[in-house]
């Protein structure tokens, strides 16, 4: 594994961008008023709940591929929010999930949302399942999950390979109302084009603050924007003073 | 600073003690009262994150590196753990499933089937290949043994022939969305189906031979050229999009994994507020 190289610009970057999120949730946790824009697509969600629970029939929340990982939480994170929502409406949430160490997490955290939405009797452990750690086989086996129990809604949102347009096509023969976010970019376009929502980017990471509203994590929101707003004035100012800039300066924002 | 045990016995008793203390951990843990549980998971989230956080940023080879493959392999370690509920959740819902005669019951069945031939091949071809089955001669090149054949026509025959026509079927969904894509009922969508026409058109012979090959290379308009514009599509449009992108996801991932080591994401592991 490598270390952070302290002659380069990466780790103080890093560093910097860190502290300036930090300052961002400091700042909400001493009681900023902040403001985060429209997500059409999160705004979306209690209306694919609504559907599903009219048409009495079942929700799928796929979590990606991948192991234990920070796309990972924010995906289980974002099922907790679905499920709290369905068991207002008493609606099943189907989990399939293609690792094991998911699997435990994903029950837990459907299980204590289905009991704070004020319904856990209607948790059911086997809507939390374990169907492969191959890829395509784990695809099948989501493909066959939605066409037996003719989901209405499907949440896709985690980390996708090329098996994601093959889960949202079938989504979408099925006619279920599909909502996906990935950081994933090369799948991007594929559930841009196979799914009524689509969240895109950083997008993805702010939408347990955008369900919440929660002051803090609202905070660290703000910093991510003020860190991107920085990095884009950072490239345009580079881009445009490279022929002004000494020589050394730029071997060292080359890295 | 930690080598592999040499001696078996030791190595059993190394086993043995760690699912014992592993165990005695979880039960601890699971006996403590929700508020005190959640605390304990996210000191243990905080230090951890600060451990690798630390050893990355610290000059090479500091106090904390000898320790880092050992607290990497941790999680290997509860990924063992998880994998047994894995297989246990797979056995409850099939083996109800077939128990109540639900309408898909059959499709458990074959779980079963293929579950318990995939494992007994497995186990048979690799400690007792000759189980019931001749094996071939010593020196045979070339022959298989019963087991390993049977081993190999079930994961190369038929489990990787599955996934790869699972695979195939891919570039018919491709087909299904390209055309919901295509339909050109905005701005955008014309603009999508205008550029992804030069881009396809460029990588194939009609676009880049027929349609514009008879323009000089040297000539002022070869930039009209298909392949020059696919290029420039690529390179000036869509991968500075994509940076874009990334630079956004990457931030964004910094900030959840801060929220994560500090515990203020809490949806999911120490439960909400």
């Amino acid at each position: 594994m490598e270390h952070a190289d302290w002659s380069t610009l990466y780790p103080w970057l890093v560093w910097a961008l860190t502290i300036v999120i930090g300052v961002g949730i400091l700042l909400a946790s001493l009681g900023k008023q902040l403001h985060i824009r429209r997500l059409p697509a999160i705004d979306a969600i209690e209306e694919a709940v609504g559907r599903a629970t009219e048409m009495g029939r079942p929700i799928l929340f796929v979590p990606g591929l991948a192991d234990v990982d920070v796309p990972t939480f924010q995906a289980i994170a974002i099922a907790g929010h679905v499920a709290r929502l369905a068991a207002r409406y008493r609606t099943r949430v189907l989990m399939p999930v293609t690792n094991t160490v998911v699997l435990t997490m994903a029950e837990q955290v459907l299980r204590e949302a289905y009991a704070e939405g004020g319904a856990p009797q209607a948790f059911r452990a086997e809507d939390v399942r374990f169907l492969s750690g191959d890829q395509f086989a784990f695809a099948s086996g989501v493909v066959g999950l939605m066409n037996r129990e003719q989901v209405a809604a499907n949440f896709f949102f985690g980390v996708f390979a090329a098996e994601s347009l093959i889960l949202a096509e079938t989504g979408q023969t099925l006619g279920a109302i599909q909502i996906a976010g990935t950081p994933s970019t090369l799948q991007i376009p594929f559930f841009i084009a196979a799914c009524d929502f689509t969240v895109i980017g950083e997008e993805y990471y702010a939408v347990t603050a955008y369900l919440t509203r929660e002051a803090i994590l609202l905070g660290s929101v703000w910093g991510q924007d003020i860190c991107r707003i920085a990095l884009a004035a950072l490239i345009l100012g580079t881009t445009v003073a490279q022929h002004w800039l000494p020589s050394s300066v730029m071997k060292f924002l080359k890295g | 600073m930690f080598q592999p045990v040499q001696d078996g016995t030791i190595n059993w008793l190394f086993i043995g003690g760690t699912l014992v203390v592993g165990g005695g951990l979880l039960a601890l843990l699971h006996g403590f009262a929700p508020p005190v549980r959640r605390w304990v998971i996210a000191i243990l989230t905080f230090l951890a994150g600060l451990y690798f956080a630390l050893e990355f940023f610290m000059p090479r080879h500091n106090v904390l590196t000898p320790w880092r493959d050992s607290v990497a392999d941790l999680l290997q370690v509860l990924a063992a753990f998880t994998f047994g509920l894995g297989v246990l959740n797979q056995f409850l819902i099939h083996g109800r499933n077939i128990l109540h005669r639900t309408p898909n019951w059959p499709f458990s069945v074959a779980f079963f089937s293929g579950f318990l031939l995939m494992l007994g091949t497995g186990l048979l071809q690799h400690y007792a290949p000759h189980f019931l089955a001749a094996v071939p001669p010593q020196g045979a090149i070339g022959v298989l043994g019963f087991w390993e054949a049977a081993y190999r026509v079930l994961f190369e025959g038929a489990l990787q022939a599955l996934s790869a026509t699972v695979f195939a079927l891919l570039a018919f969904f491709i087909a299904s969305a390209a055309y919901r894509a295509f339909r050109i009922r905005t701005l955008e969508a014309g603009l999508l189906m205008v550029t992804a026409t030069i881009v396809m058109l460029a990588n194939v012979p009609i676009g880049q031979q027929w349609l514009t090959g008879w323009i000089p290379e040297e000539s002022p308009w070869a930039w009209l050229r298909l392949e020059k514009l696919a290029h420039w599509l690529q390179t000036q449009i869509n991968a500075p999009t994509m940076r874009a992108i990334l630079f956004g996801l990457w931030v964004g991932a910094l900030g959840m994994a801060l929220r994560i080591i500090l515990g203020l994401e809490r949806s999911f592991t120490i439960g909400r507020q």
